[in-house]
């Protein structure tokens, strides 16, 4: 019998899904019933899931390792992988953006040698290439990255804004959208196709459930 | 030590006994069905110049490439696809040549973490091209090729998907769009990507009903009544010729008796940079990879100076390999039949009996280091070879089942004749 094994993000973003899948019939109960365990099964309907990081689902599926996976638009853009990106599950929406000084704003274009702090490297070093077209010098933080301007770090941030609250209270405006974030559902180029029965199953199931709570 | 002396570059791996007897075979078996077919086999440099690859259009992006300097200072790479090679040779040292040309090709191609090798920096390519034909028979020859490559090295279960990319080219006819915004909608289409589809749509000023067609690409995969479907819209020339190239490919293939296989996929765009028609891709079990890529490729050969369509594809010969072995394939291992030893008295008809039965196709080993049965019995055992020969002299030689312990007493007259 051939699995089909879906890749779910750690954290809120495990609960949401799971939530989902649960409610299209997927029997999520080993997950429920067990904390050791590193896969889950339902055998009914021949299905795995495991959880990891959520900046390595779009790695699990593009290699193949999981058919489906569900992350963060944010962690699809930095991955750059090759998948299907088929749905938008809309929650856990938030903006990647481009931050700084208030007094930046709108001069952007006469600072000379940006310095750019982002926990996102690949997506800000491709936001200035392509829609700035500049070069810049990009520094790979961990986190707390409203820090790196205020310490004379870096003059520039690249980081996720859910309410803005953050920014503000350290003096930081938004200088540009990057991207709208929210949870996607990304397929493995090849599962597509060679299980398409069931990837499609789980796609419509979700979409339905995206329907009716739209409904509501 | 230094430190890197026992260790490989990244992305590079080394081929050990068994995998090896499996690459070998695979190996064989395709170069002996494109020849089969008529594609007689050539061999190009591993390291060309970075010219050969490189063009206003792309052909192959530079940063996948390893590039280095000859003693004139002139840029070269180690080759990273064959199909350019193959095109320069038709132009140059087989322009003469009448069409169609057909070439087949086995060899290592070199790229820096690249999803078609499945993410390997060095990988085997297997493939064939034919030049001179731009019919919808040459492209069902080349799949049909494709196919029938993949059942010959052992694969059950797989998948073609055939696309084309003048369909797309057709529907960007209608609209203004510049190739930025063009190239960018094919990459969103080509993820299947259909919130930033959407999205990107929204800003663009195309005609409605053009705008849901490019909204539903990334879904028109499936059978061939895909084809249907989209041919009852108001579409033009251009893409209703595509349209009818992939019909044309299909009942080709139907006709092979090959037409379980294929199925069709409009939303495929992104292949190679030098796509011209009918794209392909071949997909199986156990592997998140294509294992084959193809495609009609006609502006390709004009770049080195003679106008030539041309197709083919390549087959990544080290991802059917590991499809092969996650599928659980059966696959054949080298295995040594017998060990020969013997006594200085028996040396002479020891080396007799070896060449005989490796005439005879076995795989002899000989003992080299002194003829010592019991040590030989344990290594034999080891090593899960069958037999155990002590040759002491033409009349006394005992054959030693590792299996079941029995030893037949023979003489080298017997022996040889038996077998």
């Amino acid at each position: 019998m051939k699995y089909l094994t879906i890749a779910l993000s750690k954290g809120r973003l495990a609960d949401l899904s799971i939530e989902m899948l649960e409610d299209m019939g997927v029997d999520c109960s080993e997950y429920r019933n067990s904390s050791r365990k590193l896969i889950f099964t339902d055998e009914k309907n021949s299905i795995k899931f495991f959880l990891v990081k959520p900046a390595d689902v779009p790695t699990y599926v593009e290699y193949g390792a999981a058919d489906i996976g569900i992350a963060g638009k944010d962690t699809l853009l930095e991955e750059g992988r090759h998948l299907y990106e088929v749905l938008n599950l809309g929650f856990a929406a938030c903006k990647m953006v481009l931050a700084g000084p208030a007094e930046l704003q709108g001069k952007l274009d006469h600072l000379n040698n940006k310095r750019v702090a982002t926990k996102y490297p690949k997506i800000a070093r491709e936001y200035f290439e392509h829609k700035r077209r500049e070069s810049i010098e990009v520094i790979k933080l961990n986190g707390s990255v409203e820090l790196a301007p205020l310490v004379g770090l870096s003059e520039l941030i690249v980081d996720l804004v859910e309410s803005g609250r953050t920014l503000k209270d350290n003096g930081l405006v938004v200088l540009d959208t990057i991207a709208e974030i929210s949870a996607r559902v990304v397929v493995n180029r090849v599962s597509i196709k060679m299980k398409s029965d069931k990837v499609n199953w789980i796609i419509e199931g979700l979409k339905k459930q995206l329907e009716a709570a739209r409904q509501k | 030590m230094s430190k890197w002396k026992i260790h490989t570059p990244e992305g590079v791996q080394d081929i050990l006994f068994d995998e090896c007897a499996l690459k070998r075979n695979i190996e064989e078996k395709l170069r002996g069905l494109y020849r089969s077919y008529g594609y007689f086999e050539v061999e190009t440099p591993t390291i060309e110049f970075y010219d050969v690859f490189s063009s206003d259009t792309g052909i192959i992006p530079q940063e996948t490439m390893f590039k280095f300097f000859d003693q004139q200072g002139r840029i070269l790479v180690l080759r990273p696809d064959i199909t350019v090679p193959v095109a320069r040779i038709s132009a140059s040292k087989y322009r003469e040549m009448p069409y169609p040309m057909r070439f087949s090709y086995i060899g290592n191609v070199f790229r820096y973490n690249d999803y078609g090798g499945g993410k390997q920096n060095e990988f085997t390519q297997a493939g064939v091209e034919v030049l001179g034909v731009s019919t919808s028979e040459a492209d069902a020859e080349v799949i049909a090729i494709a196919i029938n490559a993949l059942i010959t090295a052992g694969l059950e279960d797989f998948k073609l998907d055939i696309g084309q990319v003048e369909f797309f080219n057709g529907l960007m006819d209608e609209t203004k769009l510049t190739e930025e915004e063009m190239d960018r909608l094919k990459v969103m289409i080509d993820r299947k990507d259909y919130v930033g589809l959407e999205e990107l749509l929204d800003k663009y000023d195309i005609r409605a009903d053009l705008k849901k067609l490019i909204t539903d690409l990334p879904a028109l995969f499936g059978s061939a009544d895909v084809i249907e479907r989209v041919e009852a819209l108001a579409l033009n020339k251009r893409s209703l010729d595509a349209l009818e190239n992939i019909r044309q490919v299909l009942n080709i293939l139907d006709d092979y008796g090959l037409g379980r296989y294929v199925s069709v996929d409009l939303g495929m765009l992104k292949g190679l940079n030098y796509d011209t028609g009918i794209i392909f891709r071949g997909f199986t079990y156990g592997i998140g990879f294509p294992i084959l890529t193809g495609g009609r490729y006609d502006r390709l050969v004009e770049e080195f100076g003679r106008q030539c369509p041309a197709t083919g594809f390549s087959m990544g010969v080290n991802l059917i390999m590991m499809a092969l072995q996650r599928q659980k394939a059966d696959i054949e291992k080298p295995c040594i039949d017998s060990i020969v030893c013997y006594s200085q008295k028996g040396r002479k008809t020891a080396f007799e009996l070896c060449g005989e039965l490796r005439r005879q196709g076995l795989l002899i080993e000989l003992d080299l280091s002194g003829g010592d049965v019991e040590a030989l019995k344990k290594y034999a055992a080891r090593k899960g070879v069958g037999g155990v020969i002590n040759v002491s002299d033409e009349e006394t030689i005992e054959v030693h089942n590792i299996a079941t312990g029995e030893i037949n007493r023979t003489s080298i007259r017997e022996l040889t004749k038996g077998c």
